[in-house]
């Protein structure tokens, strides 16, 4: 009998089932932790900085891919500022391609960070958690936030387990570093 | 034209297009480069897209002419040079549309596709005028011809409804006189504060020891300035990424190409006044709107 591979990162199980806006506030809450270990990484450990920015490239890309594919169409007629949150979205993306294609030894890279902090606390802290959601906690039918909250997890769990995302997500990062200057 | 901008089905396609775009964007650096100005029109002050548009339309249309008077290699010259502007022009206007919302998104998907149709159907018009197919040539440019102008018409709606590309800011001039906004010590140190200014939203930011103040909309689509981040003296919309100098309000990047409105600041009494910068003096010299023009730090 084969055994189970030793599983690195425990994987809580969610005792019960939660809204939308909530699955969301607690993913931001992920993105918030890697980019304070990538802040508190010195210049010192640049391959510790590389490996939590490709970390933090992939599980924030994820996070647009659930808010996109699920969150936001469902949200449209709810509150005007699905729009602009998705300009946001491109916005955490240039700064994530920045980010990647900066050497971790250099300063450069220090200020990308910088930026990739503001923009994500700008996105995730003032507009939607200080703005939106908010909004949508007033007006959307509660059982549809509950129910969407179930599907975010499902999607992002299985983005996450997902051979072929990781491996697209691979190539993106070897591709925007091999072309930066 | 409700029935496109209400069309929700074109969203996925015009997320999947944009997505691919800001990797190619990203790839070749021109979202970090000076070539993303350069592409929306910063240096000219107004958008460059609609300039290239006038080559392609004004060239198939000499060549349009052209075969009806039956000069046949002067002809496929015009197509030629509309094919090459047409070119330009879905290379700016992709780069404008990718910063666009909702309807005008819509509209502006289709108003490219469009022109990809028109592009395609005149590409093989010159093509078959090479091969000496004159009349197969003319007839691909009689079908592209319709084909642009609905086009056009698309284009014209997403600058006069959707005011794309327009400078959205406040035009009234308010507030002439020094206005007192918030208490100095409320404004922390590099952090961009929103408040209010007779009626007219502003972000204040201390920065080098000077307090600036901009009006918080930003001139492209009016996104929170007081939500951006700063750096290096210039704020930054968290919207569309475009770049304000914090002194002057002048663009750096894009997609904004219009500066965004300056106020002149002053402490008095531990408050923060500001008041409308006017971008020209028009007063004359000596009267009282002059005097109220003036710039008094």
């Amino acid at each position: 009998m084969r055994r189970r591979p030793e599983v690195l990162t425990e994987v809580r199980e969610a005792p019960e089932r939660e809204k939308a806006t909530r699955v969301l506030v607690e993913h931001h809450e992920v993105l918030r932790g890697l980019m304070r270990r990538l802040l508190a990484t010195p210049r010192s450990q640049p391959g510790r900085r590389r490996a939590l920015a490709d970390e933090l490239f992939d599980e924030l890309r994820m996070h647009e891919v659930i808010e996109e594919e699920i969150f936001y169409p469902a949200m449209r007629d709810v509150t005007p500022g699905i729009a602009a949150a998705w300009s946001e979205h491109r916005q955490l993306s240039d700064q994530l391609a920045a980010l990647v294609r900066a050497d971790p030894r250099t300063g450069r890279f220090d200020r990308e960070l910088g930026v990739m902090h503001d923009a994500l606390e700008s996105h995730a802290h003032l507009d939607e958690e200080r703005e939106m959601f908010p909004e949508i906690e007033r007006f959307a039918d509660e059982d549809l936030l509950v129910e969407l909250g179930d599907r975010l997890r499902d999607r992002l769990e299985r983005l996450r387990s997902s051979r072929r995302t990781r491996m697209v997500l691979r190539l993106q990062r070897a591709l925007l570093r091999r072309t930066a200057r | 034209m409700d029935a496109i901008e209400g069309e929700g089905r074109l969203d996925r396609p015009g997320h999947r297009l944009e997505q691919g775009l800001a990797f190619t964007e990203n790839l070749l650096g021109v979202t970090r480069g000076r070539a993303r100005g350069l592409l929306h029109g910063v240096w000219l002050g107004h958008p460059l897209h609609p300039l290239l548009t006038d080559v392609p339309i004004g060239s198939w249309t000499t060549a349009l002419v052209l075969d009806l008077t039956g000069r046949r290699r002067a002809a496929r010259t015009a197509v030629g040079v509309g094919l090459t502007g047409a070119l330009a022009a879905a290379v700016t206007g992709l780069h404008d549309w990718q910063h666009t919302h909702d309807n005008a998104r819509r509209v502006g998907l289709v108003h490219g596709t469009l022109n990809a149709l028109a592009l395609g159907l005149y590409g093989w018009s010159w093509w078959q005028r090479g091969r000496g197919r004159h009349l197969r040539g003319r007839l691909a440019a009689l079908l592209g011809y319709p084909v642009i102008m609905v086009s056009g018409y698309l284009g014209g709606a997403l600058t006069y409804n959707h005011r794309i590309g327009v400078d959205q800011t406040d035009r009234r001039l308010e507030p002439r006189r020094f206005t007192r906004v918030l208490a100095e010590r409320d404004l922390a140190d590099g952090r961009p504060h929103r408040a209010l200014a007779g009626g007219v939203e502003v972000v204040l930011v201390r920065s080098d020891g000077r307090v600036h103040a901009l009006e918080d909309a930003c001139p492209h689509l009016g996104g929170p300035l007081s939500q951006g981040w700063l750096r290096d003296g210039s704020i930054t919309c968290p919207w569309h990424g475009s770049a304000f100098e914090l002194h002057s309000g002048e663009s750096l990047n894009g997609p904004a190409v219009t500066p965004a409105p300056c106020f002149q600041t002053r402490v008095r009494d531990g408050w923060v006044e500001v008041r409308r910068a006017p971008r020209v003096v028009t007063a004359p010299p000596g009267s009282t709107l002059v005097h109220q023009q003036e710039v008094r730090p």
